[in-house]
């Protein structure tokens, strides 16, 4: 790809001719310096694997009863709630974190936003 | 040169502005309301709503409403399930011919339960289910897996990890499968709803193929349940 179009006082204050001492550019782009529209996925704080007891217990059952639903039907509903409980816990968690201020949102979330907003690379 | 027009200039404005200014999406405002498609809440006199209904219909004869999709229908005969399984059945949109053969599946299935139910003695006879909507609903709702594995890498590996799936997934699971099966495991002069009916019924019963399937999928997760740890969510 051909080197990006800068104006041309970009390429004087880049070479070094503003300063007293001439010095070697220090870096040669060599994509345009264009800010990207997303963000890279950064891992938060790994939480734990949620009804893993229920999980448990339904499979005991399972293993008794040869994997019959209908005989282990109290246990998959015990695991259907919890996984529920689970869910709405997350989701509460997560409306928490992105209203406070203090916090980061979250690089999914960053990227929807900036999916929304993004750089504008041409125009007519 | 001509006068650079409004519009251009705008443009060339909003360049210089990146990221301030929102892409063009088609999608309704969110102010727009879902469409009431149940005929009987509209039957309903004014008074014997509740409270929080009569607020609900204030608040619809001001709020604007999205058109109603074709897919939904206020007839009493239309059904989501057999909707959606329609759907999947359909191949390169033709949506008429998925449309008989889901239609011809049910008959096939009532068919057979009236025969079972005529051949049947008289104490027998009430335990034979004749709805061939009830039959549908039974045999998708045993197909249904009740976890699933994902595939997570820890440590250059990965391992198949036991999780639970929401209700969407289970339910496309099981229409998959039973379609799948039925394109599949058939002879080759066999019709597709004869094989559709004859696989509903056995999974009414919670016999066959499909029912093994899941058992399967049942039987690895219950062996990989060791790596349930692995899960972050």
């Amino acid at each position: 790809m051909a080197a990006p179009a800068y104006p041309a006082w970009v390429g004087r204050w880049v070479s070094g001719q503003w300063r007293q001492r001439k010095r070697p550019p220090l870096v040669r782009p060599t994509r345009p310096l264009v800010l990207a529209d997303k963000v890279a996925n950064r891992r938060e704080t790994a939480g734990d694997a949620t009804c893993i007891t229920e999980m448990s217990v339904m499979m005991a059952c399972w293993k008794q009863n040869d994997f019959n639903d209908t005989a282990c039907a109290k246990e998959i509903q015990m695991f259907y709630d919890c996984v529920a409980r689970a869910e709405k816990e997350r989701r509460e968690n997560e409306d928490e974190e992105t209203l406070s201020p203090q916090r980061n949102l979250t690089s999914s979330k960053v990227n929807k936003l900036l999916r929304r907003f993004p750089n504008i690379t041409r125009y007519a | 040169m001509a006068a650079p027009s409004a519009a251009g200039l705008g443009r060339r404005l909003r360049a210089w502005l990146p990221r301030l200014t929102q892409v063009r999406w088609t999608r309704y405002n969110p102010s727009f309301l879902e469409p009431e498609v149940n005929k009987e809440l509209y039957r309903k006199p004014w008074d014997e709503l509740s409270e929080e209904e009569k607020e609900k219909q204030e608040l619809r004869a001001l709020q604007p409403i999205k058109a109603a999709p074709p897919s939904v229908s206020c007839s009493v005969f239309s059904d989501p399930m057999i909707s959606k399984f329609t759907n999947m059945m359909m191949k390169n949109g033709n949506k008429v011919l998925a449309r008989s053969l889901m239609a011809q599946t049910l008959e096939a299935i009532k068919r057979k339960q009236l025969e079972k139910y005529h051949k049947a003695p008289e104490d027998e006879k009430e335990k034979i289910e004749c709805n061939p909507y009830i039959i549908f609903h039974q045999a998708l709702k045993n197909c249904q897996p009740i976890i699933g594995l994902s595939n997570i890498t820890k440590g250059g590996k990965t391992y198949q990890v036991p999780v639970p799936l929401k209700d969407n997934r289970k339910r496309f699971l099981a229409m998959k499968w039973l379609i799948t099966e039925c394109r599949e495991n058939k002879h080759r002069r066999m019709l597709m709803p004869e094989k559709l009916s004859q696989e509903l019924l056995l999974a009414f019963n919670n016999e066959g193929p499909i029912i093994k399937k899941k058992h399967v999928l049942h039987k690895m997760a219950e062996a990989n349940r060791a790596y349930a740890h692995f899960r972050w969510w």
